[in-house]
């Protein structure tokens, strides 16, 4: 086989991958949009899930389901993003370069890896019982809030490294402090990056089952008044109708819960989208 | 007079030793210049006027530098603090990548503007603007950008975002402007631009800088330090140092048969 031939092969070889790839993610969209927009109105949005005559959970909507897996990314927002941004500058910054700094980011990297399930593990023992949160929104928080920090610190590690170091060297050799290099340069032109992370980072406790299941989410809780509460979340509501008896009804819900969930998701990327492009437009070097 | 006095500096990076025994001072309102093949310690020796090496971990600083009397290395100082009395301008241009404006205004925003009794107030609108048209005129780049302030630094050329530098340097109010190879990212054209506003600057100002174009050196300085593997070897008036070296290692290298 000669050079050109062995090179046409490959390229179509990449093609089919790109295409399975594309096909794939085409497929389970599809699927899901066709099955589940049909659920989609305004009862399925403004009730909660409400038994039929065999005690399944398949009539009404979803409002308590959707309405805590939205309190759950609120509060993750609330407690991961600035421990995990903050925490991450500071590794990088005040310990970057140094032993304890590379051991530190081992570790990080480490428990990026961890799986969920784990984490409600943690979360169960340590925060419910140990240090008695009890079933709530707070403990099931805190557990996803500890599952994605990680995520944001790699991310948020990654776009300020990205800093060029000739710009923190302008800062300081201003007599800048280095907090205020970090305040005024280094956050500014890193948050396209950091965005990113954070998004991905909430996407995924939006999607988390087994550590909720763990640690605070109860069947047709009411929606939350107070942190201590329990609670319904997506993807717990779509797990449960997949373990019910009366599939037709219980399955089309769940491809309705499973396209709010995807759209949550999308909707939060594209607000990430379009923050990022501003902030790359405004910081450009 | 001397306003810098360098006495027994030695640097290391961890097992490196960067710098040995460096001992001499540099005068006010000169230029002096720094030259030596690339690794003799050029940059390491500049970035300790103003701390910079403090940033690098495992770099360990000995001796002293005595800036207008104190030792800038006395344990009770601030790096910060000289940093603020020290302006630097660095190889590579590096404006903020913000407006031109934002650039200048930086320092004096965080640091205040000093007033006649040595003490710093928060600078108003107005003492902003006047102070970073000031510095802009100084780094002879206001009549290019009075009309586009407000403009990113990075929509200027190479050779506007290294005197954009300098006016952030120079907004500072230092007394002391160090130069990393300031025209080594720059064309010939840019850099007789920045050299003419070297010499300019020295009226007001104390002037090192780190060079590897030797003819620069000859053309800015008045006193030419040579540097070989961490060691000053000769140091003196720029017109002996290039006609009558003392030293052979000096000879060789601005004859070009070394470095």
């Amino acid at each position: 086989m000669n050079r050109r031939n062995r090179e046409a092969m490959f390229f179509n070889l990449f093609r089919v991958c790109a295409l399975i790839v594309v096909l794939a993610l085409v497929v389970i969209l599809g699927y899901v949009l066709i099955n589940g927009i049909g659920k989609w109105s305004i009862d399925f949005f403004t009730q909660d899930p409400r038994p039929n005559v065999h005690g399944a959970l398949v009539e009404g909507g979803i409002l308590g389901p959707l309405v805590g897996t939205i309190y759950l990314m609120l509060l993750v927002m609330v407690i991961a993003i600035p421990v995990g941004v903050l925490g991450s500058v500071f590794l990088q910054e005040y310990f970057g370069g140094t032993r304890i700094g590379r051991i530190w980011w081992m570790v990080v990297n480490n428990l990026a890896g961890v799986p969920s399930i784990v984490w409600g593990l943690l979360g169960v023992a340590l925060l419910v019982y140990y240090l008695n949160f009890g079933l709530s929104l707070i403990a099931a928080a805190v557990t996803l809030s500890l599952l994605v920090l990680p995520l944001i610190m790699v991310a948020t590690k990654e776009a300020v490294e990205a800093v060029p170091s000739s710009l923190r060297e302008a800062s300081i050799a201003l007599g800048a402090t280095k907090w205020q290099t970090v305040r005024h340069h280094i956050l500014p032109y890193s948050t396209s990056g950091i965005l990113t992370g954070i998004i991905l980072s909430i996407s995924r406790a939006g999607g988390e089952t087994a550590p909720i299941l763990l640690t605070g989410v109860a069947v047709n809780a009411s929606i939350p008044g107070a942190l201590g509460d329990q609670f319904q979340a997506l993807p717990y509501y779509i797990y449960l109708m997949t373990q019910t008896t009366d599939r037709t009804q219980a399955y089309a819900m769940a491809y309705g819960a499973s396209l709010v969930l995807i759209a949550l998701i999308v909707g939060l990327n594209l607000v990430a989208i379009i923050m990022r492009n501003r902030y790359r437009e405004k910081y450009r070097w | 007079m001397p306003i810098i006095e360098i006495k027994d500096l030695n640097v290391h990076f961890g097992e490196n030793h960067a710098l040995k025994n460096v001992t001499m001072s540099l005068d006010k309102n000169q230029i002096t210049a720094i030259i030596g093949p690339s690794g003799c310690g050029k940059s390491t020796y500049i970035r300790c006027i103003n701390r910079m090496n403090d940033l690098i971990p495992g770099c360990k600083v000995e001796g002293e530098i005595v800036v207008d009397g104190s030792n800038i290395y006395a344990k009770d100082v601030d790096p910060v603090d000289i940093r603020k009395k020290i302006g630097m301008v660095f190889q590579k241009p590096n404006p903020f990548p913000k407006s031109i404006f934002e650039n200048v205004a930086y320092a004096p925003k965080i640091h205040g503007l000093v007033q006649k009794d040595g003490k710093s107030k928060k600078a108003t609108k107005n003492e902003l603007e006047e102070t970073v048209e000031w510095s802009l005129r100084r780094a002879a780049l206001w009549e290019e950008v009075k009309d586009r302030l407000g403009k990113s630094a990075y929509t200027l050329s190479g050779g506007q975002q290294q005197r954009l530098c300098i006016a952030r340097a120079l907004a500072i109010k230092p007394e002391i402007i160090l130069f990393d190879e300031p025209c080594s990212a720059l064309d010939p054209i840019a850099t007789a631009k920045i050299e003419d506003l070297l010499i300019d600057l020295k009226k007001d100002y104390t002037v090192v800088i780190v060079t590897h174009n030797m003819q620069q050196a000859a053309r800015v300085s008045d006193k030419t330090a040579y540097f070989y593997i961490g060691e000053l070897i000769e140091y003196g008036i720029t017109e002996q140092i290039f006609e009558k070296p003392t030293k052979e290692l000096t000879e060789k290298y601005i004859t070009g048969r070394m470095g």
